[in-house]
């Protein structure tokens, strides 16, 4: 285990009756670099998200956040010490204007989330829309503005559980140059992504799950290459 | 068109302070129970049309609030203003007791959840026969106070309305919309959702037990099958359905609106009017689910402050 680490999973179980989701997982992450998560469906990616997240109350180890426990604390208390995220299905909330979304994100006074978010709605070329429905903008626009709404509340880790499903090429490679550039700013980030092209590209250390159990992990080049890996998405 | 629209709002209220003058007796007690109502939907509006936890058994509130103002009135000797704010209060902490437990459900379980807590409190205030009166209920010395009461019932309209419009226009009231549109969500993005609903569901448990309160003065008389009857819930939700949950005016303008068509409808045929109350609720829940105001707001993209 780095003693550096921002985040520290260690052990970590979780099962759903008889299946387990997720067994004794451990994974270290270094403050201001880009992690990947990847592994075939149903390999624990999701539940390993909601474990961290606190959305699941893991059954085994532990989780720590800058070196405090963050295991047991409710969504929102994980979300208020800086970890954001967002989900594989998009969770926008439709009957609020793309502006009112972000607004909603907690911290500091109204004013400055304002231009906050009027920033982030430019930076994602949403600004022009910024008075709309959420729920009436395209798949794409949603998974963007679901994304500048974790940047919102300028959280230190951010995870995002498959950022680049049905993207389109353009808003994709602006959404890969914007994930670089959090980086650059010193966020750390951790990917879900089925997209290897993505991970490769993006990613300087990838785990991989299989059943519920990280049987890999290393730079994306040594990855594709180890056996556990091949086997698990190719079978034997 | 907003200046047209407050200096129409400013006629009306001003209009509605002087109507006692030459109001008929009739149409004092129409004027408070049109006041009632608004209050009512409104309330009701502020937990269930914001957050989108129904309640179902709003009126427990009401009936909690009649019962507190009836007891310290008739037993206690106290005034019927001091007495109809505890009865707020009641239906406050009532809130609270329940609420924490029961916001924790999702869905159709906390709707259900409510609607026991209705009959459990008519049930309550049955079997507690020596601060109820029980079965027989509980009468409160004779006061001719329709007119004071007037003015106290359509302040509290007044005044939830207001409240409507500060929360629905403030970062708050965004806040307890994201419950309503995704939970999960909102509690990841750092929203405390258990006691934001809670908030919520005390500011809209206040002035149903204020209402309560009032309306047992002015009957004079107060029983549990009278203060807690589930028809009042039905109706406050449909009010609040029809004119559009989550606006601002919605649940006034459906209060005014299927109030005064009962009144007219309920003059002229004691049997049909319930009939075609029941075919309101099927149309609203089928064809209109989002209300008047709501179908609007999201056509012509108008604000909630509709």
């Amino acid at each position: 285990m780095q003693a550096n680490a921002i985040l520290e999973v260690r052990d970590v179980t979780k099962r759903f009756g008889g299946v387990t989701a997720v067994n004794r997982c451990s994974l270290a992450l270094a403050q201001g670099k880009i992690y990947g998560l990847i592994g075939p469906n149903g390999s624990g990616k999701t539940t390993l998200f909601n474990c961290i997240t606190g959305l699941e109350r893991r059954d085994a180890g532990e989780v720590r956040f800058k070196g405090a426990r963050i295991d047991g604390l409710k969504p929102y208390q994980v979300a208020r010490r800086g970890i954001g995220r967002t989900f594989q299905i998009i969770r926008v909330f439709p009957e609020l204007t793309a502006l009112e979304n972000l607004l909603v994100v907690t911290g500091g006074p109204f004013e400055a989330a304002r231009r906050r978010a009027e920033e982030l709605l430019r930076f994602v070329t949403l600004d022009r829309l910024g008075n709309e429905y959420a729920g009436n903008l395209s798949y794409g626009q949603q998974k963007l503005l679901e994304f500048i709404r974790v940047l919102m509340a300028d959280p230190e880790l951010i995870l995002l559980d498959e950022p680049a499903a049905g993207v389109n090429r353009t808003l994709l490679n602006e959404l890969l140059a914007a994930i670089t550039r959090l980086r650059d700013q010193g966020k750390t980030i951790l990917i879900v992504e089925h997209d290897m092209k993505v991970v490769m590209g993006l990613c300087e250390t990838v785990f991989v799950l299989d059943y519920g159990e990280k049987i890999a992990e290393g730079p994306p080049g040594l990855i594709q290459t180890d056996e556990r890996v091949i086997e698990a998405y190719f079978g034997r | 068109m907003k200046r047209a629209f407050i200096a129409a709002l400013g006629v009306l209220l001003v209009a509605l302070a002087l109507y006692p003058i030459t109001a008929t007796g009739y149409g004092i007690r129409f004027m408070l129970q049109l006041f009632m109502w608004v209050a009512l939907a409104q309330s009701w509006n502020l937990i269930s049309g914001l957050t989108g936890y129904v309640s179902f058994g709003h009126v427990a509130f009401f009936g909690t609030g009649a019962y507190a103002t009836g007891i310290l009135v008739a037993t206690h000797g106290w005034h019927w203003m001091p007495a109809s704010l505890m009865g707020g209060v009641a239906g406050a902490i009532l809130a609270l007791i329940i609420g924490y437990p029961c916001l924790r459900l999702k869905g159709p379980y906390f709707a259900i959840s409510m609607l026991g807590l209705n009959e459990v409190m008519r049930v309550l205030v049955s079997y507690f026969e020596g601060l109820t009166g029980g079965g027989s209920g509980l009468s409160l010395p004779a006061l001719h106070a329709s007119v004071p009461i007037y003015y106290a019932t359509g302040l509290a309209a007044v005044a939830v309305t207001a409240t409507a419009f500060l929360i629905i226009t403030s970062r708050f009231g965004l806040r307890l919309m994201t419950i309503r549109e995704d939970e999960v969500a909102a509690e990841a993005m750092g929203i405390d959702t258990a006691r934001y609903k809670l908030y919520a569901f005390l500011l809209s448990a206040f002035v149903p037990g204020v209402v309560g309160g009032l309306q047992a003065r002015d009957q004079g008389y107060i029983e549990p099958m009278a203060v807690f009857p589930l028809l009042t819930t039905i109706t406050m939700i449909v009010m609040a359905l029809f004119g559009g949950k989550g606006t601002v005016w919605g649940p006034a303008l459906g209060a005014v609106t299927l109030f005064v068509f009962q009144e007219l409808v309920w003059a002229r045929f004691l049997y049909l009017h319930q009939v075609l109350f029941g075919a309101i609720i099927i149309v609203v829940v089928l064809l209109m689910p989002r209300g008047i105001l709501g179908i609007l707001q999201q056509r012509y993209q108008l604000p909630r402050t509709i």
